[in-house]
């Protein structure tokens, strides 16, 4: 059965405790408030496509004090800032693991597809210069968060998950401001 | 191999003098031939103390999300672009810098001006400094009637006036005119 996204929220959370956590916008944020709304998550309401920049700054402004950082992203999301992986693998940010979750379409937007399907988007991370592979179990999910967390080099794991955003989520009518300093004052 | 090809004017050096003295730890930047001089100087200081950490971003949006997770959690950085990517940058700025309150330090080399060789660049330089305004960004220009000293105390207040203020800040450098690119 295919991993839903919150399965892959609840998975990555209870691996990672300790990880700082950027989530990109819409239902991917909503969900993880939904499973854990914590100090270490960062929740970008808006900024689509921003998510892995967003992760690469805090994971250079956090490698001095050893901490991971997690960039829950969704493949569209990626696919609007694609060149973002060129400027991870290139930097070599360690710390830093990219938690692709993969469902093919903008579940946010209608479920539009995206064009994932028919992309290798490991073969595209791994060209860049980022480790990378595909999971579709969660415990696949927590051996790779395992070897990605503390590693000198990025990891993206591309998670593949159900198209359906998960029901009765609330909306996330939290302000930016707020969320910033409830980060900031964890780091 | 690539070789500087124009000098640090006196206005650039005390730009990339203003990052060293505002404690900037890390500097952002996009392609431009105009501030390319500034680039290599740095690039040929790295490691030095007190030098600044150069990192390429492939476009503007992705420099605004870098610089600005990095100021957010007082990792002090600035970003280096030219004005035509502020077309590029604007969502980014907006609801990333703007709306989470992130100091974020600009430095854009303007184009589309007098002396300008490309026909079409200032379709989007030219209106830049109203676009910036439209979404209530500060825009302070520096030009070639400041002096070098100016450049370097507007450059240091822009960035202190960013982190004071917890916003973003656009200094416009007219670099063709004021030696560096032209």
């Amino acid at each position: 059965m295919t991993m839903t996204r919150i399965d892959a929220l609840t998975t990555a959370v209870e691996t990672a405790p300790d990880a700082a956590f950027v989530v990109t916008c819409g239902a991917t944020s909503r969900e993880m408030a939904a499973v854990a709304d914590l100090p270490n998550h960062l929740y970008l309401l808006d900024s689509m496509g921003l998510t892995t920049s967003v992760a690469l700054g805090l994971a250079i402004g956090l490698r001095e004090r050893g901490r991971d950082v997690v960039a829950i992203d969704g493949d569209g999301s990626l696919l609007m800032n694609l060149g973002s992986l060129a400027t991870i693998g290139a930097y070599g940010a360690a710390g830093l693991t990219i938690l692709l979750l993969d469902n093919g379409v903008h579940a946010s937007a209608s479920g539009i597809p995206t064009t994932s399907p028919r992309l290798d988007l490991c073969a595209v991370a791994e060209g860049c210069g980022i480790i990378a592979r595909e999971v579709r179990t969660t415990e696949d999910l927590v051996a790779g968060l395992r070897v990605a967390l503390g590693d000198e080099r990025p990891h993206m794991l591309r998670v593949r998950i159900a198209p359906q955003n998960a029901p009765d989520i609330p909306w996330l009518h939290a302000d930016p401001v707020v969320l910033g300093e409830r980060f900031r004052t964890w780091v | 191999m690539p070789t500087q090809t124009a000098p640090l004017s006196a206005e650039a050096a005390s730009v990339v003098r203003a990052f060293a003295d505002t404690a900037t730890r890390a500097v952002l930047h996009v392609p431009s031939s105009a501030i390319a001089p500034m680039i290599w100087d740095l690039l040929g200081r790295a490691g030095g103390d007190g030098v600044p950490e150069l990192i390429p971003a492939g476009r503007e949006e992705e420099a605004v999300g870098i610089a600005g997770a990095m100021n957010l959690i007082g990792h002090r950085s600035v970003i280096l672009m030219q004005d035509n990517g502020f077309g590029n940058a604007l969502t980014a700025i907006a609801t990333w810098a703007i709306a989470y309150h992130l100091p974020l330090p600009i430095f854009a080399n303007s184009r589309g001006e007098l002396g300008e060789y490309n026909s079409m660049i200032h379709t989007i330089s030219g209106p830049a400094d109203a676009l910036l305004g439209t979404i209530g960004v500060p825009v302070f220009g520096l030009d070639h009637r400041d002096e070098a000293a100016t450049w370097h105390d507007v450059s240091v207040e822009a960035i202190e006036h960013a982190w004071l203020t917890r916003r973003p800040v656009v200094v416009m450098m007219n670099l063709w005119r004021g030696g560096a690119g032209s």
